[in-house]
């Protein structure tokens, strides 16, 4: 099991409860996109699962690693396993793109020389091979969104987690993002992307997790005409 | 196309399913080998962790002052171990005959007797000889001249002696005191065992305020690494997001402060190399007056441990910063 969730509740210092029993579970190679509502808890959900946060109570499983009871020196080699590409994107402002890039490489420790011509690849991809050397300070909102997407993507992630990865960039280029993933999934990574982006979500038929409330009230493969309908 | 759209829509080979391993090519273009301003020297790539104030040059120039104040206390310590050396191997080499008398006849009579005792004695190396009316003339300001003619002024008989004459000093004394019992050998005992009490104490009382200021150094260090880590709770948390241990951040700190603490310590030393070396000049300028005053030579008795110091204090505040950052990460998730 890549991803389980049993009876997950997540509740803030200042008491607010963001979750409150959230069950699921992905296996290998599965997609998911997370919808609902702005403070519905889609990024305290993915939180979790890339280990930002430890649930208040219930049951989190990763790579079949309880992590509820994981010690903390456990955690650094499951987040390595994963590709995050944050909301706010999160680069670092000294380093270059291509730096920012490569640095969950540096992290694992891998050479320069072993990681160098990847960087470079997947920022040509998302097309920008000609800002290699550009700080993100100078980048736009897209830009910036598509080094975090190369950096989440570097790594060769098993799980790939996406905080609105579309949220800032033209409908074309979205949908292009969204291929890519659905492409990485196929390939074995399992996938979930959190999203508002409700005409992709039924674009791409894939399933779809539902919370609203803390509250995970929908699992399934939508129906685009019922989508539609409800509009 | 545009730089706003993807160059290629395929999937990028890097994330193939039948992608080569990582590894496949050398020859980065020169844009990204290029060195930049603030690229790690031991690496050519950029440190992960922003200065952030905490590791810049504030911090460079308080190591400097502490690590010049840090240096002079070493200095002091090596002068005042060297002075002493001075002092006390002097007084171990040398020994004065007090010969009194009655009379001035009994004084002379006494002395011929003590410098046969002494010259037939093994280890003493050198004789010489104040007699009653020299020793007067020492005491002229005081006593005014002529004082041997109404006072039996005693004669003196300076020796020097090699450190096996010291062996048989109780059978000397008693071959001298044969003589008369205004014969009395002073070897110097009590001066040198003060003088060793004094300079041990001063060495300590030295070396504690080079541990102090260590300390000190340490403490600052560790209050830095913390502000920094505050200043950089964003990119902390984002290492540790994307799969850095604790040991790597510390790692990361740790770097920073090595070099910081090398360069600000290196400055310190410079600083008080200078310090010393005008308070040297300006010791040696008193000349005759100077006799008693410790000279600071440059030997490597003082070189040695003084360029130890960057390294000492630099490996302190590096291993303070990284023991602060391991603590301060240890209460995160």
């Amino acid at each position: 099991m890549i991803v389980g969730f049993e009876n997950i509740g997540l509740a803030y210092e200042d008491g607010a409860e963001v979750l409150r029993s959230v069950n699921f579970s992905l296996d290998e190679g599965q997609f998911r996109f997370l919808t609902g509502p702005s403070g519905s808890g889609k990024t305290s959900l993915l939180k979790l699962i890339y280990l930002a946060h430890r649930p208040t109570r219930g049951r989190l499983t990763l790579f079949n690693n309880n992590v509820t009871e994981a010690a903390r020196d456990d955690l650094p080699a499951m987040r390595r396993r994963i590709g995050v590409v944050f909301q706010e994107f999160r680069l670092l402002g000294h380093l270059t793109a291509y730096e920012n890039v490569a640095l969950p490489m540096r992290i694992a420790g891998v050479g320069q020389n072993q990681y160098r011509e990847d960087v470079r690849e997947l920022l040509n991809w998302v097309g920008l091979g000609d800002r290699m050397d550009a700080s993100p300070q100078t980048l736009s909102g897209g830009e910036k969104q598509r080094v975090a997407l190369a950096r989440a993507l570097v790594s060769k992630p098993d799980l790939i987690l996406a905080d609105e990865p579309t949220g800032n960039v033209d409908p074309a280029m979205g949908e292009k993002i969204m291929r890519l993933f659905i492409e990485l999934n196929r390939l074995g990574s399992t996938v979930i992307i959190a999203t508002h982006d409700l005409n992709l979500v039924k674009a791409l038929g894939k399933p779809v997790m539902r919370l609203e409330n803390g509250d995970l009230v929908d699992s399934t493969t939508p129906d685009p005409a019922a989508w539609r309908a409800s509009g | 196309m545009t730089q706003t759209e993807f160059a290629d829509q395929t999937t990028p080979q890097t994330l193939r399913a039948d992608a080569a391993p990582l590894g496949r090519a050398p020859n980065p273009p020169a844009a990204i080998n290029s060195a930049r301003k603030g690229r790690a020297w031991w690496s050519g790539q950029t440190p992960i962790l922003p200065a952030a104030g905490a590791t810049g040059a504030p911090m460079t120039i308080v190591i400097a002052i502490i690590s010049a104040l840090a240096a002079l206390s070493l200095a002091a310590f090596v002068l005042i171990a060297s002075a002493s050396a001075k002092w006390t191997s002097d007084l171990a080499a040398s020994m004065t005959v007090q010969i009194k008398g009655a009379s001035q006849e009994e004084i002379a009579a006494n002395t011929t007797a003590a410098v046969n005792v002494l010259e037939t004695t093994a280890g003493v190396t050198e004789i010489s000889v104040k007699s009653s009316s020299q020793a007067a003339k020492l005491l002229e300001p005081w006593l005014g001249a002529n004082a041997d003619s109404y006072l039996s002024v005693p004669a003196l008989i300076e020796m020097r002696a090699a450190p096996s004459a010291r062996e048989n000093l109780a059978a000397l004394r008693t071959r001298l005191s044969a003589i008369g019992d205004g014969v009395v050998l002073d070897d110097h005992g009590g001066w040198n065992t003060s003088l060793i009490r004094a300079s041990r104490t001063g060495q300590l009382l030295a070396f504690t305020i080079f541990l102090l200021i260590t300390g000190a150094a340490c403490t600052i260090a560790a209050f830095a690494a913390r502000a920094g880590l505050a200043a950089n709770a964003d990119v902390v948390s984002l290492l540790h997001l994307v799969g850095a241990t604790d040991e790597f951040i510390a790692n990361e700190v740790q770097r920073r402060f090595v070099l910081v603490g090398l360069k600000g310590a290196g400055l310190g030393l410079a600083l008080a190399l200078v310090m010393l070396f005008l308070a040297s000049l300006s010791a040696r300028s008193y000349g005759a007056g100077a006799y008693f005053l410790p000279v600071l030579d440059f030997d490597m008795s003082l070189i040695a441990p003084m360029a130890m110091m960057p390294v000492a204090i630099s490996i302190a505040t590096a291993m303070s910063a990284r023991f602060t950052v391991l603590r301060t990460l240890r209460l995160k998730i």
